[in-house]
């Protein structure tokens, strides 16, 4: 019924039946999740999450939420203001926040807030959003969204390689819905869609771009809004599994660069082949 | 009401304007008459599809309305699903917002044992439904609103595959939605031009009163005697929109020449009875 569409299918790589075609890098070195980030825990690194805010009082953000900003338009532009009240008017936000929190429970959290009854998810907020966590050098900056606008590329361009040029690792959720989304499908980024095994510590590497990583997002329990809980699917869900395992990285290893990191995280996939 | 004797509701705008305005008018009315399928019919068509396409208990189809800044449930398919129709949601708060707003297809599950949800929008339709999976509506890069999907029958949770599918029957409704909009933008950008004319003292409503009754001015003559031919051609041409490009190619040439010949024989007609009138060159940008 479905063999006629072209669906965007980027989870389909990481499914059980076609996991055999993700064709492993040769080891790079002696790499192996040991060292990568054995014993790490995410002190020295900070994540920002650009989404729908941060609930700061939820149990399962715990307490590592030390700054929280929301962004505005302002005309054709957008400013960043202080939003220390840490609000969530979805949930995703949180729900990402506290995936984060789960791998790598030291790291410091900064909620940029872009979507809000004042903004309405335009582009420009996104972009000032994403532009500020990248100034403030954050060293890991979660994207479970995107943008379409046709208009923007450039400008998301533009931030993707000052991302890059200043060390900062984007971690972007590819966009289900057909058609360029940016920034997840920019070569600097790690780009991340879902896949359907329980258990936040498998990620699988894709030799073949644009979606270079799988991570768990199909039925993953999240914390939501008013300190709740859901089960959650979606390749948003996936990205911020990736972002705390890159959190890891760079916190053992803080010299390494976001093209290294992309490497580490290629090296200590889990094998395709296995289970 | 009879075409010739009705006077529409504004100042008397030049003859010229009033002119182009019945001819943008009888467009209108043309494209209604030929896309045939109103919109909320479309909206139902895809509800039900999406229905059958996951085996699912209900779906809905909120739209944007920007003059009320909400998410407005137009159509919904399935029998839990109609108490949702008609409720209007801000655009920045739940999964249906979510997914409007930032263009991501999420699917949440466990649903119903959430205090939020079962006090909430879905407890007061009478219907909460254990999983829901939200989707975008985006042509091109623009967000018209969300398609939701409630309740697979034969699976707890939506599957990773069935956010894909539905991100990508979204968007072939999302482009088949604006599409069908196309007549009523039409009415629409009539009114505004005839706010723009400053004739129209009524606002923005007047305006639109005004704007459909010059479209019932202006087709109410093709509707009589002999030009019902005219939309029965219409109907024929309506019917044409399966037909390959090679074929509309030559339907669209053998149109033309049926065009320069009838209007070439207007010009006859009317230098025939135009007695003092001179015949017309063609236009140029001094006339």
């Amino acid at each position: 019924m479905t063999a006629d569409l072209e669906l965007p299918a980027w989870s389909e790589p990481f499914a059980a039946a076609n996991r055999e075609a993700l064709a492993r890098l040769p080891p790079i070195g002696q790499l192996d999740r040991a060292w990568a980030w054995g014993g790490a825990d995410g002190s020295g690194v900070r994540v920002a999450i650009v989404d729908s805010g941060v609930e700061r009082t939820h149990p399962a953000v715990g307490s590592c939420l030390v700054e929280s900003v929301r962004v505005e338009p302002e005309g054709d532009e957008a400013r960043v203001i202080a939003d220390p009240d840490g609000v969530d008017v979805v949930g995703h936000g949180t729900a990402c926040a506290a995936i984060i929190h789960a791998l790598a429970p030291a790291a410091e959290l900064v909620s940029v807030r872009v979507l809000g009854p004042e903004n309405r998810g335009k582009g420009v907020v996104f972009a000032a959003g994403l532009e500020w966590a990248i100034e403030q050098g954050a060293s890991v900056v979660n994207l479970s969204l995107s943008s379409k606008s046709q208009a923007l590329y450039s400008l998301f361009h533009e931030l993707a390689d000052a991302a890059y040029f200043a060390n900062v690792l984007l971690v972007s959720a590819a966009n289900n819905v057909p058609g360029p989304s940016y920034p997840s499908l920019f070569s600097s980024v790690v780009s991340v869609a879902a896949h359907d095994v329980a258990d936040p510590w498998t990620y699988f590497y894709n030799p073949r771009p644009p979606v270079e990583f799988g991570a768990f997002g199909l039925d993953v329990p999240v914390a939501w809004k008013d300190g709740g809980r859901m089960v959650a699917t979606g390749n948003s869900f996936a990205a911020p599994h990736i972002a705390g395992i890159a959190a890891l990285i760079r916190s053992k290893h803080p010299g390494v660069t976001p093209f290294e990191v992309k490497a580490i995280l290629a090296a200590t996939a889990n094998d395709p082949r296995a289970g | 009401m009879s075409g010739d004797d009705t006077t529409v509701s504004m100042t008397d705008p030049d003859e010229a304007a009033a002119a182009l305005l019945r001819a943008v008018a009888l467009r209108a009315e043309a494209a209604r008459r030929i896309l045939g399928e109103p919109l909320e019919a479309l909206l139902r068509s895809v509800v039900e599809a999406t229905v059958a396409l996951f085996g699912a208990e209900a779906a809905s189809i909120a739209l944007f309305d920007p003059d009320a800044d909400r998410l407005v449930f137009r159509v919904a398919a399935g029998e839990q699903g109609q108490g949702v129709v008609g409720r209007a949601i801000p655009i920045d708060q739940g999964v249906a917002g979510y997914a409007f707003t930032t263009g991501q297809a999420i699917a949440l599950a466990d649903v119903a044992h959430d205090p939020r949800f079962a006090g909430g929008l879905a407890a007061s339709t009478g219907y909460v439904p254990r999983s829901l999976l939200a989707v975008p509506l985006i042509d091109g890069d623009q967000s018209i609103g969300v398609l939701e999907v409630l309740d697979k029958h034969e699976a707890p949770t939506f599957s990773l595959r069935d956010v894909e599918l539905a991100g990508v029957f979204a968007r072939q409704a999302a482009v088949a939605i604006n599409a069908t909009r196309i007549e009523r933008d039409t009415r629409s950008l009539l009114a505004t031009v005839l706010v723009g004319l400053g004739g129209e003292t009524g606002g923005r409503a007047g305006a639109e009163a005004a704007a459909a009754e010059l479209a019932a001015t202006a087709t109410a003559d093709l509707d009589r005697g002999d030009d019902t031919h005219l939309w029965a051609l219409a109907e024929r041409v309506a019917r044409l929109r399966r037909a390959d490009p090679e074929q509309l190619d030559l339907l669209t040439e053998l149109l033309d020449v049926l065009v320069r010949r009838t209007e070439a024989g207007d010009r006859r007609t009317r230098r025939r009875e135009g007695g003092r009138r001179r015949s017309q060159p063609a236009p140029t940008v001094d006339d």
